[in-house]
C-alpha cells in the first residue's frame, strides 16, 4: 500500500464502536485504526456495489407490491 | 415456489425495523428465527430490537455441517458470522425466507437458490398486509435517512415512494402531508 495516495479526513463515529477498534490494535489484528478503518471501508464497498442494491431495492418493491406471502 | 410463513432475520432487518418502530411488521409471519449469532450481534448493537412485545423471536442454535462449497463462497463474499449461519439455517429451512440488509450475504443467498429480501420488502408488504396504510409507508421511507442506518439514496427512495402512490392511486400533494 506504500504507494497509494492517501488523505486525511475527520469523521464523527459513535465512541463505543472506536473503542472496539482499539482493542482490536491493541490485541495487534491491525497495526493502527488507519489500517482498520482501510479495510472496513474497502469491505464495505466490495460487497455494496450500487448496482446490486438497485436490484436488490426493486426486487423488493416488486415483492412488497405483489407478492403473494 | 410455495409461499412460507417463517422468516429467518439477519441482524440488518431487526435493527432497521426497530429504528423505524416497524418491528410489528414481522408478527404476521408464523415463525421468526434468529440465529444466535445474529441475536448476539443485535444484542451488542441495538438491543431493544430483541425486546420487542409485539413479534416473537424465536432464538435458535444453527447446526454447522462440513459444506467446502459453502465455506468458499461466504468466505470470498467476506460473510461474518451472522449472516453465514442466517444462510445456514436458510439452507435447512428451505421454504423459509431469509431476510437480510447486506448486499453480500443476499447475493451468496440468491446464488444458492434461496428467498431472500429485506427492510424495504417488508415495509412495503406492510400495505398488501393491511398492516399500515400506503401513507404510513410513505411517511417511513421519507423518514429513513433520519431515522434509520439503513442506507438507501434519496432519489430511489422518492422513487419507490412514487411508486406506491402508483400503485394506490395517491397523489403525491395528498400524500405529502
Amino acid at each position: 500500500m506504500g504507494t497509494t495516495d492517501t488523505t486525511s479526513i475527520q469523521a464523527h463515529i459513535p465512541i463505543r464502536l472506536l473503542a472496539e477498534g482499539e482493542a482490536l490494535v491493541k490485541a495487534g489484528w491491525f497495526r493502527d485504526l488507519d489500517d482498520l478503518f482501510i479495510e472496513a471501508l474497502r469491505r464495505y464497498l466490495d460487497s455494496h456495489r450500487p448496482e446490486l442494491t438497485e436490484r436488490f431495492l426493486q426486487q423488493d418493491v416488486d415483492w412488497g407490491l405483489h407478492g403473494g406471502d | 415456489m410455495a409461499a412460507t410463513n417463517e422468516v429467518i432475520c439477519d441482524a440488518g432487518p431487526l435493527i432497521h425495523l426497530d429504528e423505524l418502530s416497524a418491528l410489528d411488521l414481522l408478527a404476521d409471519f408464523s415463525a421468526v428465527f434468529v440465529p444466535q449469532e445474529v441475536w448476539a450481534e443485535v444484542e451488542h448493537h441495538r438491543p431493544e430490537a430483541l425486546l420487542c412485545a409485539e413479534v416473537s423471536l424465536s432464538r435458535i442454535t444453527v447446526q454447522v455441517a462440513a459444506d467446502p462449497a459453502f465455506d468458499t463462497l461466504v468466505h470470498t463474499l467476506s460473510l461474518g458470522a451472522g449472516e453465514q449461519a442466517a444462510i445456514r439455517l436458510a439452507r435447512q429451512r428451505s421454504t423459509a425466507m431469509l431476510l437480510t440488509d447486506d448486499a453480500a450475504a443476499r447475493l451468496a443467498a440468491e446464488g444458492l437458490g434461496l428467498r431472500v429480501h429485506g427492510t424495504l420488502g417488508i415495509l412495503i408488504r406492510a400495505v398488501r398486509r393491511g398492516q399500515r396504510t400506503p401513507q404510513d409507508v410513505i411517511e417511513l421511507l421519507q423518514s429513513l435517512p433520519n431515522r434509520s442506518s439503513l442506507h438507501i439514496r434519496t432519489d430511489l427512495l422518492s422513487g419507490i415512494a412514487n411508486q406506491l402512490r402508483t400503485e394506490y392511486g395517491l397523489s403525491e400533494t395528498s400524500s405529502g402531508g
